[in-house]
């Protein structure tokens, strides 16, 4: 089918029956605490896989184990049994520096509280981890404004957090999630200090970075936030109680499969 | 890489809180300034001091009863004073006799404690000397009027004076003195010349002497007092061979064996500049331990701000981990940050030092300079103090784990 370029952004639909790569993959993920005496596991056994270009929500409880699982993912906490796969690299194998490494170059996070640092200016924060990542000064500025010009804050670069409304803010994280192009953006309530207006607008920014071909994983335990996303992974108590698409997935899939 | 954000971060965290920064760096600030005032101090002492010792002239020496040794430590003194005999009106003509290498050896005596009347007015403890007519030949003075002491003076022991600017000023007026009959000690002098003024030493006028030919004084206060002999070499290359000369005439004529110490001393000005430099080192090492002090105490203020700012920015440690800073970028970038501060302070103590040796040059005739060495040496210790304090707080925020720093509650 040949359709005339139309002003739109171009969107990556999966090919019918065409298996994108896996990105992640854990295989009886276990994360055991020592609580004085007692242990306690907060995951007993998580596998799991997300292909590229997923648009994930992992949803559950608070204590359901789901915060040790986006820490797991995320590279900022290693397991006690198990395997994790990100983007072809056995992670759960590596060292502080090889993590390190791994969240600068294959993981953009965006996090409830922004967490920008509160005396840099917008660009600064976007340059944060091209700064780790050794990019030479004049391609760093130029990428960190090309990733706020994504999120449609071209013309705020030299503001400080403390000059931003907490919806730009995030806009901003996002952008520095952006910056290094990572395998996958790995979003933590991404709307949980934000009012619903707002949220609604992050979790539409969120869906047009996944139109152009992102990774995503959101974290939430929130419904209509997950609703968001194309598949849901429920945890509970440590393990996954339901893996699923959501209503939008679903759509999704059957305008693919029509296409 | 991250060199300039560092420095950065450092800087704005100094600006954004002003007066907890003054007060880190206070102890820095005042190590660094005690030891730069301090080195400078010692240099502006030394340079007057060794412009007014080098007015002896450099190749001069003189030949006393004790040697410096004798006369600073107070047990070799008292050996010295049994055994050291007064320097003897024959044993200088002896020299003359003997000795080749000198230019001239001139001989004085003196006391501290003249009259000297004119009229009514009159002046108390004067330096009253005796001398020979070649003495001026050595002399820091200048003869601003009339002339010296001839030789004839010193053959004829005649009552011919020639006086310091002091008794010029207080005796006469500024008047004309040449030709004038002056008392010393009751004794009438014709003053035959008047020397130009040298001014203060250390508040100690310099210009406050009489000086009589040196047979007139003998006959008049006797001769058991020793002499100084003066000394000049004919080159300051032939000074060593030109003292070793008069040692060794000296014990000749003293009859000193092979295994007897000197029972004189020979002083040149090399010797007093050692004993001065010897004098004040020990002070500057004093104050330099005394700003070591300081500068431990301010090590320990900078660490103990550093761990509160590694306390307060642990969710910016988290974030950065996140972001994917190692260990290795986490500890440089407080490690710098606390250097940094440390050297904004040593760059304050500088200027305070600076500061304080222009007030000092402006008040006193010493001129005091800040040497570009002391200001380099303090301002890469403060930053090595801050590199060294800077260490522990460092290490502790590097070791962070990055989940735990996520999750801290500010």
């Amino acid at each position: 089918m040949s359709t005339p370029a139309a002003p739109q952004p171009t969107v990556t639909l999966p090919r019918a029956g065409g298996e994108r790569e896996v990105v992640i993959r854990t295989a009886d993920l276990w994360k055991i605490y020592q609580m004085g005496s007692e242990q306690v596991a907060a995951l007993r056994g998580i596998s799991i896989e997300i292909r590229r270009n997923e648009y994930v929500a992992i949803m559950g409880p608070s204590g359901s184990g789901k915060s040790t699982l986006m820490n797991l993912i995320g590279c900022l906490d290693s397991p006690t049994r198990g395997q994790y796969w990100l983007g072809g690299q056995l992670v759960s194998e590596m060292d502080d520096d090889e993590l390190a490494r791994i969240r600068n170059q294959e993981i953009g996070f965006v996090f409830q509280t922004f967490n920008l640092l509160p005396r840099a200016t917008a660009l600064h924060n976007v340059e944060l981890p091209l700064i780790y990542a050794g990019v030479p000064p004049q391609e760093r500025s130029a990428r960190a404004l090309e990733a706020l010009r994504q999120v449609d804050l071209g013309e705020r670069v030299n503001h400080k957090p403390n000059e931003l409304s907490g919806g730009q803010r995030q806009r901003v994280a996002i952008a520095r999630a952006l910056v290094n192009r990572p395998s996958i953006i790995l979003a933590d309530e991404p709307t949980g200090n934000l009012d619903s207006t707002t949220s609604n607008e992050i979790m539409r920014l969120l869906e047009v970075l996944w139109e152009r071909g992102n990774t995503i994983v959101l974290v939430t335990h929130e419904h209509d936030i997950a609703e968001y996303a194309h598949r849901v992974i429920h945890i509970r108590d440590g393990k996954v109680a339901g893996d699923a698409q959501t209503a939008r997935g679903k759509a999704r899939e059957a305008g693919a499969a029509r296409g | 890489m991250h060199l300039a954000e560092a420095i950065g971060i450092a800087l704005e965290t100094l600006r954004s809180h002003k007066l907890r920064s003054f007060l880190t760096l206070l102890g820095v600030i005042i190590s660094v300034c005690t030891l730069v005032a301090v080195v400078s101090l010692v240099e502006g002492v030394n340079g007057y001091v060794g412009e007014k010792i080098a007015g002896l002239g450099s190749n001069t020496f003189s030949v006393n009863r004790y040697s410096l040794d004798e006369m600073t430590d107070a047990s070799k003194f008292m050996e010295a004073q049994k055994r050291n005999k007064p320097i003897r009106l024959e044993e200088y003509r002896f020299l003359l006799d003997t000795a080749h290498l000198p230019q001239a050896i001139a001989a004085s005596v003196g006391r501290n404690s003249a009259t000297v009347k004119v009229g009514a007015r009159s002046l108390e403890d004067v330096h009253l000397s005796g001398q020979t007519a070649n003495s001026i030949g050595m002399a820091a003075y200048k003869i601003a009027q009339g002339r010296f002491l001839l030789p004839s003076d010193e053959q004829h022991r005649t009552d011919a004076v020639f006086i310091g600017n002091d008794l010029l000023q207080h005796l006469f007026g500024d008047g004309p003195a040449l030709g004038q009959t002056v008392y010393i000690d009751g004794r009438p002098f014709q003053v035959v010349g008047v020397a130009s003024a040298l001014g203060n030493v250390f508040g100690q006028s310099q210009d406050n002497f009489a000086i009589i030919p040196l047979g007139t004084y003998q006959k008049i206060y006797g001769d058991q007092d020793s002499l100084d002999l003066q000394v000049q070499a004919r080159s300051a290359a032939l000074l060593p061979a030109t003292m070793d000369e008069i040692e060794m005439l000296m014990r000749t004529e003293r009859h000193l064996g092979y295994a007897d110490k000197d029972n004189f001393g020979l002083i040149g000005s090399d010797a007093l500049m050692n004993l001065w430099h010897a004098l004040t080192g020990a002070i500057a090492a004093v104050m330099v331990g005394v700003s070591f002090v300081f500068l431990v105490v301010g090590g320990i203020v900078i660490m103990n701000i550093m761990l509160a700012a590694v306390t307060e920015r642990t969710r910016e440690i988290g974030t950065r981990k996140a972001l994917g800073a190692r260990r290795s970028d986490i500890l440089r970038q407080f490690l710098i940050e606390s250097a940094v501060i440390s050297t904004v302070g040593g760059l304050a103590g500088v200027l305070v030092a600076w500061l304080f040796t222009l007030a000092a040059g402006a008040l006193t005739p010493i001129p005091f300079s800040l040497p570009i060495t002391a200001v380099i040496a303090a301002v890469a210790i403060s930053s090595l103090v801050g590199l060294f304090f800077g260490i522990y707080p460092a290490s502790k925020a590097a070791k962070l784990e990055p989940i735990v720093a996520l999750r801290a509650e500010v």
